[in-house]
C-alpha cells in the first residue's frame, strides 16, 4: 500500500526540509492536542484546569459499558449513511445539470455554493425559524397545497429530527460535493464520448461507459472524505436540536460535548474522543484495504 | 559630564515609568452573558457613568452566550486570562468554583450589606462551605401569563385567571376549543427553560426538594411523578414545536395570539404591545396555579456576580464599583433599563427607587411587577433547597435531566413513574462521577 521509501537519497531529504515547517505545524496544532487527549483518558480530570490523577483503564470500561455511549454510535451510523447518500445523491445531478450547456449555468454555479458559504449559526436559525410547527413557512406552504393536514413538528419529534437534520446538513454540504465532482465533470475527455458515439452508444451508455468510470477517483476519495467530515460534524446538530429530542439525534459528538461540558467529566469525553478516532481510524484502514488504492493514490485525487 | 548626561536620561526616564503606574488605571474586566443589543447598550451605559466618575477604574464589559459561558471561562481560568467579575447563577457558580479561581465576597458583601439591604432568599444560594460565592444582582421568577383579549373572547373572565392546577387544565381546554389556538404552552425540550417549567410546578406541588436534609437524593417520589403526569396533560395542549423551544418561540407564540397562557419570566413586557398589536392592559399576570394541597412558589433565583481576581487593588476598584451600581437609583435604572420586569432588584433600596418604578414599562405594568417582587417570596430553585446546597448540583442541571424526564414522559410516553425512576438513575449517575 505504501511505497518504499529511501531516506539516504538527497531527494528525500530535500523533500523532508521542504515539509518541515508543515509537519511542525501538524504536530503543534494536531499531534501534541491528540496526546493530550489520550492522555487526559487514562486521569480523572472533571474540569479544564485540573490535575487529576492516573486511574488507569477505569475510564474506557465506564465509557464502554455506558449505554449512552453505543446510542451515539448507532445514532452516528445512521447520521452518516444519511448524510453520505443524500449529498451524493443532490451533488450527482447538481454536477450533472451544471455540466450541460444550458443559458444561465454560470449564474447557478456561482449560486449553489450559497448555502456551503452561509455561517452555520445563521443556516440553524434560518431552518430553525423556517421548521417551526406554529410559525414556520414550510409547514404553512404545505398545508396550503393540502400536503398535510396539520403542522409537522420536525425538529421536535423523535421521528422527525434525525430525518430534518440529515436534509438540512445535506442541502449545506451537497455544494461541495457538486463543486468537486463536477470539477471532475469537466475533465472527463471529450474524445471518450466521440469515440463512444462512433461506436454506437447512446447517452445512458455514454454516462455508465464514459462519465461514470471517470468519475469513479474523485467518488472514491468523496467515500472516504464524506464518512470522516460527517462523523465529526458537531454545530448543526447542537444548534438546531442539542442531541434531542429525547436522544433521537444524540451523536457521538454531542456526547463528547455533553460529557465535558455539561457533565463536567473531561476525561470520560476525552475517552470518548480516543475510542471515536480509533474507530475512524479502522474505517479509514478497512476502506483503503477494500479499494485497494495506497495512501499516495489518494493524495493524488 | 557624559555620565552626567546618562544620569540624568536614566532619572527621568526612570520618573516617568513611576508617574505611569502611578497614573495607570486598574482595568475591571466584566463577563456577563446578557445578550440581547439593548441589555448591552444600557451595560454600557451604566459602565460609562461609572468609568467617568471613577478616572482611576477602567471598567470594561464582554459579552458570552450562556451556552459558551462555562468552557471560556474554565479555559480563560486555566490560562490564567479569566475576567475579574463575571456574571453567574447558583448551579454555575457550584461548577466554576471547583477550578478554585471563585473568589469569597465576603468583605465586599459586608461591606454593601452595610449600605444596602439586601433579600435574603437571593443571597441564600450563594452561601455555602461558609462563605459568600457571589454578589447577587438581580432576580427571577416564573409568573402565569394570560391573554385577557382571548379569555374575553372565550367567554372566560379576565379578572380571574386560573388559581388551581384544574382550573389551568379547563381553561386551556377551552381556549382551544372555542377560538382553534393553543390553550396554553408548556416546554418540552432539553433546554433550561423546561427545567425550570417542570420545577415550578413541582414547586406548586410541594415536590422542590431533590435533596433530603442528609443530602440524599429524593427526586423520584410520588410528588414528582404526579407533578410530570399533569405537566404531560398541558403538554399535549401546547404548540406542536414546544419540543423543541428555547426562549424565543414562546414569546412570540403568546404575543402573536398563537397561544393563550404561558408560564414564564417578566420578558413579556417590554416586547407585548408592539408584538400583539393591542394594548398593554390585555396582558394579564398571575401567580402559578396551585393543586390540590399544594403550596404557592415559582421557581426564584437571582443572577450574581463572581469575583475571579486576587489582585488587592482589583478588589478596591471592585467594591467601589458594586458600591456604585447597587446605589439605588443607577440600580433601578440599570435593571429596567436592560430588561424592564425580567430583573428583579435584590435590595430593598432599589425596590423604593423612583428610577426603577419610573421606567415607562414598569410604570405602565406597576401592579404585574409587585405581583413578580411577591411571587419571588415564594420562590426555590433545585438543588438549592433546605438551606444546603449541593455542590454537584451543576452537574444535574448541565445536563438538563428534569428536562430529559420530561421529554421521556412527553415526547416517549414513558409512564411518568418510570421516567422519574429513570431521572433518579441518572441524577446518581452524574453526582457519582
Amino acid at each position: 500500500m505504501f511505497k518504499k521509501w529511501n531516506p539516504k537519497s538527497s531527494n528525500a531529504i530535500f523533500g523532508l526540509l521542504l515539509i518541515a515547517p508543515l509537519l511542525v505545524w501538524l504536530l503543534v496544532t494536531i499531534g501534541y492536542p491528540l496526546f493530550l487527549c489520550v492522555k487526559l483518558s487514562f486521569l480523572n480530570v472533571e474540569f479544564i484546569g485540573e490535575k487529576g490523577v492516573f486511574v488507569g483503564l477505569k475510564n474506557y470500561i465506564n465509557v464502554v459499558l455506558d449505554a449512552s455511549l453505543w446510542h451515539a454510535f448507532r445514532k452516528s451510523l445512521f447520521w452518516v449513511i444519511g448524510n453520505v447518500a443524500l449529498q451524493t445523491i443532490l451533488g450527482f445531478f447538481a454536477a450533472l445539470i451544471l455540466n450541460l450547456k444550458i443559458r444561465s449555468v454560470s449564474f447557478m454555479r456561482t449560486w449553489i455554493v450559497l448555502p456551503w458559504i452561509l455561517p452555520t449559526v445563521v443556516l440553524a436559525i434560518m431552518w430553525r425559524w423556517m421548521l417551526s410547527g406554529t410559525f414556520g413557512v414550510i409547514n404553512y406552504l404545505l398545508e396550503k397545497l393540502g400536503v398535510i393536514s396539520q403542522p409537522i413538528n420536525y425538529l421536535g419529534s423523535i421521528n422527525e429530527a434525525m430525518p430534518a437534520l440529515i436534509f438540512i446538513n445535506s442541502w449545506r454540504w451537497f455544494p461541495f460535493i457538486t463543486v468537486l465532482l463536477l470539477a471532475a465533470l469537466q475533465s472527463v475527455p471529450q474524445q471518450e464520448y466521440e469515440a463512444a458515439a462512433v461506436d454506437g452508444a447512446n447517452s445512458l451508455q455514454s454516462f455508465f461507459y464514459v462519465t461514470l468510470p471517470n468519475l469513479k477517483p474523485v467518488m472514491t476519495v468523496l467515500g472516504i472524505l464524506g464518512p470522516l467530515l460527517t462523523f465529526n460534524v458537531f454545530d448543526v446538530v447542537w444548534l438546531l436540536t442539542q442531541g434531542g429530542p429525547s436522544r433521537a439525534t444524540y451523536t457521538v459528538p454531542v456526547l463528547i460535548y455533553e460529557r465535558g461540558f455539561k457533565a463536567f467529566a473531561l476525561s470520560e469525553a476525552a475517552t470518548i474522543s480516543v475510542i471515536a478516532f480509533v474507530f475512524l481510524a479502522m474505517f479509514v484502514v478497512v476502506y483503503l484495504l477494500l479499494t485497494k488504492m495506497s495512501v499516495s493514490e489518494y493524495a493524488r485525487e | 559630564m557624559r555620565k552626567g548626561f546618562y544620569v540624568i536620561v536614566l532619572s527621568m526616564v526612570l520618573m516617568l515609568v513611576f508617574a505611569a503606574f502611578a497614573l495607570a488605571k486598574t482595568e475591571v474586566v466584566l463577563w456577563h452573558m446578557e445578550q440581547p443589543p439593548h441589555r448591552v447598550e444600557q451595560f454600557q451605559r451604566t459602565i460609562d457613568a461609572f468609568n467617568k466618575a471613577n478616572p482611576d477604574i477602567s471598567v470594561r464589559q464582554v459579552v458570552l452566550d450562556w451556552m459558551e459561558a462555562y468552557t471560556k471561562v474554565m479555559a480563560a481560568i486555566a490560562a490564567r486570562q479569566q475576567p475579574d467579575l463575571m456574571f453567574t447563577i447558583p448551579d454555575f457558580t457550584t461548577a466554576v468554583k471547583s477550578s478554585g479561581a471563585v473568589q469569597p465576597v465576603d468583605d465586599i458583601f459586608s461591606y454593601l450589606g452595610e449600605r444596602y439591604d439586601f433579600i435574603d432568599a437571593a443571597v441564600e444560594p450563594y452561601n455555602y462551605d461558609g462563605h459568600l460565592w457571589a454578589v447577587p444582582a438581580y432576580g427571577m421568577v416564573h409568573m402565569l401569563w394570560y391573554r385577557k383579549d382571548i379569555f374575553k373572547e372565550t367567554g372566560l373572565d379576565p379578572a380571574t385567571p386560573p388559581k388551581s392546577w384544574e382550573d389551568l387544565l379547563n381553561y386551556a381546554k377551552k381556549i382551544a376549543e372555542a377560538k382553534n389556538i393553543y390553550g396554553i404552552g408548556v416546554p418540552a425540550s432539553k433546554h433550561m427553560y423546561t427545567d425550570q417549567a417542570i420545577y415550578t410546578f413541582m414547586i406548586t406541588n410541594k415536590a422542590e426538594d431533590l435533596f433530603d436534609e442528609e443530602g440524599n437524593l429524593i427526586f423520584n417520589n410520588p410528588r414528582t411523578v404526579e407533578t410530570y403526569a399533569f405537566y404531560k396533560k398541558l403538554y399535549e395542549l401546547s404548540p406542536p414545536d414546544a419540543s423543541s423551544w428555547t426562549w424565543a418561540e414562546p414569546q412570540l407564540a403568546f404575543n402573536t395570539g398563537k397561544m393563550a397562557v404561558a408560564i414564564e419570566k417578566g420578558q413579556f413586557l417590554l416586547p407585548f404591545e408592539k408584538e400583539s398589536g393591542v394594548s398593554g392592559e390585555n396582558l394579564g399576570c398571575a401567580i402559578v396555579p396551585i393543586p390540590e394541597d399544594g403550596q404557592r412558589g415559582s421557581i426564584y433565583y437571582s443572577n450574581g456576580i463572581m469575583v475571579l481576581t486576587s489582585d488587592n487593588k482589583k478588589h478596591e476598584a471592585i467594591k467601589k464599583f458594586l458600591d456604585y451600581l447597587f446605589n439605588p437609583e443607577v440600580n433601578g435604572e440599570w435593571l429596567a433599563g436592560m430588561e424592564p420586569g425580567l430583573f428583579l432588584p435584590v435590595t430593598t433600596n432599589t425596590l423604593q427607587s423612583e428610577s426603577f418604578w419610573s421606567h415607562p414599562v414598569i410604570s405602565q405594568y406597576r401592579s404585574h411587577v409587585e405581583l413578580m417582587i411577591e411571587q419571588s417570596k415564594y420562590g426555590k430553585l433545585f438543588g438549592f433547597t433546605k438551606g444546603r446546597v449541593n455542590p454537584n448540583i451543576g452537574r444535574i442541571s448541565g445536563q438538563n435531566i428534569l428536562a430529559q424526564v420530561v421529554q421521556k414522559v412527553c415526547l416517549e410516553g414513558v409512564d411518568p413513574a418510570k421516567a422519574v425512576e429513570w431521572g433518579q438513575e441518572e441524577m446518581l449517575k452524574a453526582l457519582r462521577k
